[in-house]
């Protein structure tokens, strides 16, 4: 299964993400970062399980992210 | 005369290095609402009862920025950030949005302006006059306005919150900017980085090519770095700055490591108190200026106080600093009974002759000589990875605290 990875301690709440896949983000208004919803949380890093599309629509998420803490796996 | 030297606090290393070096205050951000969010390794919340218990302690005020854009979303840690603020006595807030201005004048806490806010006038000044007792002016105003400005705030007595006379502050020394202050998109529009949340990726700092689109011809241009300006250095002008009637002189750098936040602080230290006693004079200045050539810089010109109309570029991606540091190991261990501090060779060597430097959060910076320590317990001209090396140190060091070695930039 394709996976998205978003490390978010060095996330700087730009809120990019969000605006491009409102389906799988949002900001957090308790530390104004963005939350990978429905992820599994180990320690900092968040991974969600997503579909073959929204894969394909986290490419541009993880391109946009200005400190890449988005990765695909 | 009482101008304060503020120096950038990016670590607690560059803290403790501003504080040796003779700074009266530092500046600081945390977590991501500062302009230097993409910078690793930035103080959090919870560091900010130790950075003002220390700075405190040592007789220095600091400051804490928050003068990104700030979202909706933001409000809570904002609001977070400046109980902590309060509760632990930071001095002010250096804010550019209203939001933070407001909060920060709902809750009695001192403001200044940033130079994001881009304070160009005097009407300005006077408005922001309200809400801050100091504001930092933008960097591109010639001396001569800055003088002017100053000169009226007096004469037309503006007082800030507390009463007293609106103090003004401008950068004397570091990294400036392409576009006006706190006006640039260009990272923003390439890589979605909005340089006003602090993630500049710094497209002005790279060469480019103008290409005609309809020849597809690439048009020469004398130097590629067209958009990346030098670095500010102003202390051959001091004098005409500390002239002008500022108040507040602010070296910039929080993402700088210690050694330069020491070596930059103690040369401004030293030529604000020559100045003050009268004794100002050429070779002093170029030997400053030798010494601030030592570490990281672009370059450097005086900025636009002399009227400058177009900004000098550099002609290097990096730094052209004389001496570049090489990691060489990191702290193991401290003998606090007989004072010996203990550091790991993990990479490279060291060898007689050798002047080596350490950062370290207790301590900041510090330089020592090979010929100095010991290795493995004994006296050596060598010193090879894996290797212990020894050596008499005032203060405590831990795991975190790192050891280079110093060379001439040219001996690659
Ligand atoms: S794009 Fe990256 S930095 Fe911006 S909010 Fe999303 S995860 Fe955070």
């Amino acid at each position: 299964m394709p996976k998205i990875i978003q490390y978010r301690d060095k996330c700087i709440g730009c809120g990019i993400c969000f605006e491009l896949q409102p389906e799988l983000w949002r900001m957090s208004r308790k530390d104004g970062k963005a939350v990978l919803l429905k992820a599994a949380a180990k320690k900092l890093t968040h991974v969600l399980q997503v579909t073959a599309q929204q894969y394909e629509e986290a490419r541009a998420v993880s391109e946009a992210c200005p400190v890449r803490v988005i990765k695909l796996g | 005369m009482d101008v304060e030297l503020l120096s950038p606090a990016g670590s607690f290393e560059a803290m403790q290095a501003a504080i040796n070096a003779g700074a009266n205050a530092i500046y600081f951000g945390v977590e991501q609402l500062n302009m230097r969010s993409r910078s690793s390794g930035g103080f959090i919340i919870d560091d900010i009862a130790e950075i003002s218990v220390r700075c405190h302690a040592a007789g220095l005020r600091c400051y804490i920025t928050l003068n990104t854009v700030m979202y909706e979303y933001d409000m809570q840690l904002l609001q977070g950030i400046l109980k902590a603020v309060k509760e632990h006595g930071v001095d002010a807030v250096i804010a550019s949005d209203f939001a933070v201005i407001e909060s920060c004048t709902r809750m009695g806490i001192p403001l200044h302006i940033s130079t994001q806010a881009n304070v160009s006038n005097l009407e300005s000044v006077q408005f922001y006059a309200r809400f801050a007792d100091t504001i930092v002016l933008a960097r591109e105003l010639t001396l001569k306005q800055i003088a002017s400005i100053c000169s009226e705030i007096k004469r037309r007595k503006i007082v800030g919150p507390s009463g007293e006379i609106v103090k003004i502050e401008v950068f004397i020394h570091g990294a400036l900017c392409m576009a006006i202050s706190g006006k640039c998109y260009l990272s923003l529009h390439s890589q979605n980085a909005s340089a006003n949340r602090g993630a500049c990726v710094q497209n002005c700092r790279r060469p480019y090519k103008v290409v005609d689109t309809e020849s597809g011809n690439e048009l020469l241009v004398d130097n590629e770095y067209i958009m990346s300006p030098q670095d500010l250095c102003t202390i051959p002008i001091l004098d005409e700055i500390l002239q002008s009637g500022v108040a507040v002189l602010k070296i910039e750098g929080r993402s700088k490591g210690a050694d330069y936040v020491h070596t930059v602080t103690t040369c401004y230290r030293e030529a604000i108190t020559a100045i003050e006693q009268g004794r100002f004079t050429p070779g002093l200045i170029a030997d400053w200026m030798q010494r601030l050539s030592t570490v990281y810089n672009r370059g450097f010109w005086e900025g636009y106080y002399l009227g400058r109309e177009i900004g000098q570029w550099t002609k290097t991606p990096g730094s052209i600093a004389t001496e570049k540091k090489i990691y060489a190991g990191k702290g193991t261990k401290y003998y606090p009974k007989i004072q010996v501090g203990e550091f790991i060779i993990e990479k490279g060597s060291l060898q007689e002759g050798d002047v080596l430097l350490l950062t370290g959060n207790a301590f900041g910076m510090e330089k020592i000589l090979f010929d100095q320590v010991l290795v493995n317990g004994e006296k050596q001209i060598k010193a090879l990875k894996g290797d212990k090396i020894t050596f008499p140190f005032a203060h405590k060091i831990s795991a975190t605290d790192k050891l280079y070695k110093l060379l001439p930039a040219t001996d690659a």
